[in-house]
């Protein structure tokens, strides 16, 4: 027990993220507003693009990321081998992000070929045609691989929990479409999709070398990037009562999947969002987390738990993920129940909450690491509308956190009557888990 | 203020790499600051000093997993993994993890057939403190008797989460046991049921006390660390570990012979399982690690199936009728052997031995269409961005240096392999491609229609 006095003294958190933050310049080109960070430990640099628009701003579920991973199907002077070839070539890295609220594409490649990568990369944005060809062939892909996700019961699982818990809102279809709504997206409405994207608010995100910033002229000249569009903040009524557990049928599983949680409005996160994250990272955040602690370190009944409160500007979501054994399942929910129950009532110790304040404050420094999470976490600030010196406080606010704080986040977020369950498993499961709500067996295949 | 401080030495490469002046290799511009220390119980030490941040990574790389193990005590080296976690001596039951987790560090570990990796990032003050609980495990673990049992069904948990109820999962292993049948790496890794229910302490403590120890070991330290105070520390809290009498000739003991896939013919093994597409892996006998022919393998194996431009992705899926929904190729080295591999997911209405024969067919039509200047140099290119990318920060280069003196038995290793990287030419790619499929393969698939 030498240890837990120990910990009862909190950590100093020597590191200034002030010096480190002046670091980030923010700059004005033409019409694109940019975030620079100047890096040369590596000769590559990292150019992310935020569009201020994601799924919320598509008429059909899939639209926009389909959008996003059919650039490189083909412009109107070359086809997707040759696109394919020419990234390639230059060992470029594209990858996209879509969220339900913004979008994020990024290109990493060496610094010495940033100029023919962002000028191909400019190309594709004024003048992907999205070719019929590929772009059947490409959702018959997509259909595929969606028939074929009960060979992941933790993804099924997820997928099923997203369109349950955000139920008639317009953030329950998952970004990446269904079924049903690839039937319906075209290269007109991809191309359509596009247009709306290239004139929405952007921002730039670079890292490197500081010769990369030379790049300027060739995005001012050939992107033709507008910034017309704006996306207006939706609001979400509060989430409703929940009276019965949702098992997912799946063949031949001896074990299962389990996901409780719920969305939040902007008005139950406004102000709270360290806070909340704080209290996610005390329930399900590590090794040492209440729920590892009790699920797995003092019964056995799991490998892994974790907890989450994400937010983005106009909704955010908190949930705890885990699975068990068939026998133990409804154990597993119920002593999460128990837990909830606990750490809202104050039912902790001060030892438990000390650690976790080291945690948080000894740990910060990490964020600044490496260089992608860092642009990561500075373009969220900025759609959420936070301000970097929130960053450079994070340690200070952690500080402050006090017991009561803790409790009445997890007593806010994770209210058991409101908490959607999904639990993903065998039909046998139907009985256990009858014991803590009425069961509806439903089937994965609705929910493709 | 400059992002990061020099932690390696770049004298970059001023032209394309798609043309990379000829009188500096590429070798030459990546220089290391490693200080490497040997302590007198064969304890091998590596140092990289980085400052810019106040954390560090510590890496412990044991030679030992899954080729160690023999039946009836399957999983051994995997379930040790956890129960490193449960606390030792002086650092006694439940203390460790609240110890990192508590300073803002986080840990973990992984087994492989090779080795168990243990790692930390930490802050920079809590040097000494890591190196004390490393030294203080690999001397006198506690495995406690109520933590091994609850610890049982964590592994028995995790072995369902990774195979039984993952398809992806159980058509590695089928891979595995049908390529190297009869041989220690056609075992999981995890382990068989039986075994991990019935190992006991006493078994697992005298495994421990096989492999456990500094001449077994090699740590990597990365980060905000005084090298010499560091090196103080571990002389200090490693130097009187007594080493393995026995390790050293427990390896010697395990002949490359003995780990070589058996392969006379073709073989194929089909299993049922709940993927309604059918999902294969298709593999053929190369070399272990260090081998040579491994660089141009390597070459081989991303001009076939990485990236969009790959020879596989424009040949079974960016076509009018996809027969895969995804393809990948890889060339996976062990310590004692190695295998080229093929795997992917296949549009249902595919026939299996159609598909087999036609790919095999195709493989071989590759080593005389595919392996062309232009594709050769892509793929250095792109090994370029991924060697950038993998020492972006203290873990990444942790891990580097460690693989490289755990596998290939000299951290300096890089430079060599960046050396042959550099030279590997479209002859030497077509060489190991014919070579490679002319030998008997395996095809393992795993299908809801399978039989």
């Amino acid at each position: 027990m030498k240890y837990f006095l120990a910990t009862l003294l909190l950590v100093n958190s020597a590191f200034a993220s002030d010096s480190f933050l002046k670091s980030v310049k923010k700059i004005k080109w033409k019409d694109m507003d940019v975030v620079w960070i100047e890096d040369d430990k590596f000769p590559k640099f990292t150019a992310s693009i935020y569009f201020q628009d994601g799924a919320l701003g598509e008429a059909v579920p899939g639209t926009t990321q389909l959008a996003f991973d059919q650039l490189t199907s083909g412009t109107s002077k070359e086809n997707q081998r040759q696109l394919a070839e020419f990234f390639d070539f230059y060992g470029a890295n594209l990858r996209r992000s879509v969220t339900h609220e913004y979008s994020v594409f990024s290109v990493q490649a060496l610094t010495k070929d940033i100029k023919p990568v962002i000028g191909k990369v400019c190309e594709i944005f004024n003048d992907a045609q999205y070719p019929k060809e590929e772009l059947s062939s490409h959702i018959s892909r997509m259909k595929s691989q969606l028939r074929n996700l009960v060979t992941s019961h933790g993804a099924l699982a997820d997928r099923v929990f997203r369109k349950i818990s955000l139920a008639n809102t317009a953030y329950a279809n998952p970004v990446e479409g269904n079924l049903e709504s690839f039937d319906k997206i075209t290269s007109e409405s991809l191309k359509t999709r596009l247009q709306a994207l290239n004139k929405t608010r952007k921002v730039l995100y670079l890292a490197g070398p500081s010769e990369v910033k030379n790049i300027r002229e060739v995005i001012e000249e050939n992107c033709h990037w507008k910034n017309e569009i704006q996306s207006v903040p939706q609001k979400l009524s509060k989430p409703s009562e929940q009276s019965a557990i949702y098992l997912v049928e799946v063949p031949n599983a001896n074990q299962a999947q389990i996901r409780i949680g719920r969305y939040l409005t902007e008005s139950e996160f406004e102000g709270k969002h360290d806070k909340f994250q704080f209290m996610a990272s005390f329930l399900g955040g590590g090794f040492t987390s209440k729920l590892i602690q009790e699920l797995r370190v003092k019964r056995g009944l799991t490998y892994s738990a974790g907890a989450y409160a994400s937010m983005q500007r106009d909704y955010g979501r908190a949930g705890i993920s885990t699975f068990s054994k068939n026998e133990t399942a409804a154990e597993t929910i119920a002593l999460i129940r128990e837990i909830l129950g606990d750490v809202a009532g104050g039912k902790f110790q001060e030892k438990e909450f000390t650690h976790q304040i080291n945690h948080e404050m000894g740990g910060y420094a990490f964020g600044f690491e490496q260089m992608n999470a860092f642009l990561g976490q500075l373009m969220l600030y900025d759609h959420q509308g936070r301000k970097y010196d929130e960053l450079i406080n994070y340690p200070d606010v952690i500080s402050k956190m006090t017991r009561s704080e803790l409790s009445s986040s997890a007593m806010e977020v994770f209210k058991w009557s409101k908490e959607t369950i999904v639990v993903v498993g065998d039909k046998a499961l139907e009985k256990s888990l009858s014991k803590i709500r009425p069961v509806r067996v439903i089937k994965y295949e609705d929910y493709l | 203020m400059k992002f990061l401080l020099p932690l390696i030495a770049f004298s970059l490469l001023t032209t394309s790499c798609s043309s990379l002046k000829k009188e500096k290799t590429l070798a030459d511009s990546i220089n290391l600051d490693v200080t490497e220390m040997k302590l007198n119980n064969g304890m091998t030490a590596l140092i990289v000093p980085n400052s810019k941040l106040p954390i560090f990574s510590l890496y412990l790389f044991y030679k030992v997993g899954g080729k160690n193990e023999v039946p009836g005590i399957t999983g051994a080296s995997h379930f040790l993994e956890h129960m490193m976690f449960k606390g030792a001596k002086k650092y006694g039951k439940s203390t460790i993890d609240f110890i990192i987790e508590g300073s803002g560090g986080s840990t973990n570990a992984y087994t492989t057939a090779d080795q168990t990796v243990y790692y930390e990032n930490l802050p920079s003050k809590e040097l000494e403190t890591i190196l004390d609980i490393e030294a203080d495990r690999m001397e006198n673990l506690l495995l406690d008797a109520e933590d091994f049992e609850k610890e049982r069904s964590v592994v028995l948990e995790e072995r369902k989460m990774r195979y039984e109820n993952s398809p992806k999962g159980q058509l590695y292993q089928l891979l595995m046991s049908s390529l190297f049948a009869g041989t220690p790496y056609g075992r999981p890794v995890i382990g068989e049921i039986p075994d991990i229910k019935s190992v006991t302490r006493e078994q697992m403590l005298a495994y421990f006390k096989r492999f456990y120890a500094p001449n077994n070991v090699t740590l990597v330290l990365v980060g905000d660390v005084n090298t010499r105070r560091a090196k103080d520390i571990i002389e200090e809290k490693f130097g009187n570990i007594p080493p393995s009498k026995t390790v050293e000739a427990d390896h010697a003991s395990l002949k490359d012979e003995d780990f070589a896939p058996k392969l006379q013919e073709d073989k194929v093994v089909h299993q049922k399982g709940e993927s309604p597409n059918p999902i294969f892996m298709m593999a053929y006998p190369t070399y272990k690690a260090g081998h040579i022919k491994g660089y141009a393998l390597d070459v081989l194996s991303s001009i076939l199936g990485s990236g969009k431009s790959s020879s596989l992705i424009n040949d079974y899926i960016l076509i009018k009728r996809p027969i895969a929904t995804s393809l990948y190729a890889a060339h996976q080295q062990l310590d004692k052997s190695g295998f080229f591999f093929v795997g992917g997911e296949l549009v249902k209405g595919i026939k299996l031995e159609e598909f087999r024969e036609g790919i095999k067919a195709k493989l071989k039509t590759y080593c005389e269409t595919e392996i062309t200047p232009k594709n050769v140099q892509k793929i250095k290119n792109n090994y370029l961005v991924d060697l950038y990318s993998g020492l972006d920060t203290n873990a990444g280069l942790a891990q580097f240096l460690g693989d490289r003196q755990t596998v290939m038995g000299d951290w300096r290793s890089y430079k060599k392999e960046l050396n042959l990287y550099e030279k590997v030419t479209v002859d030497d790619v077509k060489e190991v491609c014919l070579e490679t499929f002319a030998k008997p393969s395996v095809f393992t698939s795993v299908w809801n229609q399978n039989k």
